[in-house]
C-alpha cells in the first residue's frame, strides 16, 4: 500500500522489537532447572535436582515448600483454601505455584534434559 | 471566512462532540467484545482520536481526549473504581505520543505510525501502572499478549483511519470549514 512511510516501517520495527524483548519476562528457560521462590519482597532460588525442605514466612504465617525427585509442591501453608497445596507437584519449566494469601510465588524456570523435544506449552 | 465569529466556534465545539460521541459509541462496541484480560484493549475508541488530529486545535484535541476517557468510564461502569486510572493513564499518554508524533513527524509518519506510537505508548503506560497498583513484578507476565494485541490492532485501526482519511468528503469539508 502506498500509504506506508518510511517512519511507519521504522516505529513497526521499534514496537516489534519491544514486543519480542518483553517475552524475555517468563524467565531464563536456558540453563539448569531452578525453582524461584518469591515470598514478600524477598526472592530465593532452589536447585531443582537437590532434595530440600524450605520455609517461607508471609502474612498469614508458614508456607513449606518440598522439592523431590526434581518435582516441587507446598507441603503445607497456614492460608486457608490451601489452593497451593492443592496445585500438587510441578516440575516443568515455566510451571508456578502461588499462595496468594501467604504471598507466596514459586516458579521453575531452566531446561530439563528429559523435557527437550517435548511441546514447550509456554510459547505463543 | 470569518475565522472567529460565534457559528464558527459553535461548529468546532460541535465537531468536538461529534467526534466525542464516536468515541462513546465505539467504547460501547468496544465493551461487547469479549476479552481474556480485562484491561486488554482493542482501541476502537481511539480512532476518534487519530481522526481529529488534522483537524483539532490542541485544546480541543485535549478535551476530546478527556471526553473519551469519560465515555469509557461510563459505558464500562468504571468511572468511580481505580480502573479509571489506567484509562486516563493510557489515553493521555497515547494522545501526546500520537500529537508529538503526527505534528513533527508527519512528512516520514503516516496515520498507520501515529497508530502504532499511540498503542504502544498506551500499553506501556497501562503496563507500568498494573505494575505499580495491581501485580507488581508479575506484570511483566501479562506484557507479551498484552502489547502484541495491541500492536496488531493498531496497526488495522491505522490502516482504517488512513484510508478514511483520504477518501472521505465528510472529513475534507470539515478540514475546509475548520481551517
Amino acid at each position: 500500500m502506498k500509504q506506508f512511510k518510511l517512519g511507519d516501517i521504522a516505529l513497526l520495527v521499534i514496537s516489534l522489537a519491544i514486543v519480542i524483548s518483553s517475552f524475555n519476562s517468563y524467565g531464563d528457560f536456558t540453563g539448569k532447572p531452578e525453582v524461584r521462590v518469591r515470598a514478600g519482597n524477598q526472592e530465593w532460588v532452589y536447585d531443582l535436582s537437590v532434595d530440600t525442605f524450605a520455609t517461607f514466612y508471609g502474612p498469614v504465617g508458614e508456607t513449606t515448600m518440598e522439592i523431590q525427585d526434581g518435582k516441587v509442591h507446598v507441603h503445607d501453608s497456614d492460608c486457608r483454601n490451601k489452593v497451593c497445596i492443592a496445585a500438587g507437584w510441578v516440575s516443568k519449566p515455566g510451571d508456578w505455584i502461588i499462595c496468594l494469601p501467604n504471598d507466596v510465588f514459586i516458579l521453575v524456570e531452566g531446561t530439563m534434559a528429559s523435557q527437550e523435544g517435548g511441546v514447550d506449552d509456554t510459547a505463543f | 471566512m470569518i475565522r472567529h465569529s460565534k457559528s464558527d466556534r459553535y461548529a468546532r465545539i460541535e465537531f468536538v462532540a461529534l467526534l466525542a460521541a464516536f468515541a462513546l459509541f465505539l467504547s460501547t462496541v468496544e465493551y461487547l467484545i469479549p476479552k481474556p484480560v480485562p484491561f486488554m484493549r482493542i482501541g476502537l475508541a481511539n480512532l476518534p482520536l487519530i481522526i481529529g488530529l488534522g483537524i483539532l486545535k490542541d485544546r480541543e484535541y485535549i478535551m476530546l481526549a478527556l471526553l473519551k476517557v469519560l465515555g469509557q468510564g461510563l459505558v464500562t461502569g468504571t468511572i468511580f473504581s481505580y480502573i479509571i486510572v489506567f484509562s486516563l493513564g493510557g489515553t493521555i499518554a497515547s494522545a501526546l505520543v500520537m500529537y508529538v508524533l503526527y505534528r513533527f513527524g508527519k512528512r516520514w509518519i503516516s496515520l498507520v505510525g501515529v497508530s502504532i506510537g499511540g498503542a504502544m505508548a498506551s500499553n506501556g503506560v497501562q503496563l507500568l501502572l498494573s505494575q505499580l497498583i495491581l501485580f507488581g513484578d508479575a506484570a511483566r507476565l501479562i506484557a507479551p499478549p498484552f502489547l502484541i494485541v495491541g500492536l496488531i490492532t493498531s496497526i488495522i485501526l491505522g490502516i482504517f483511519a488512513q484510508q478514511f482519511v483520504q477518501t472521505s468528503t465528510w472529513y475534507r469539508m470539515e478540514l475546509e470549514k475548520c481551517s
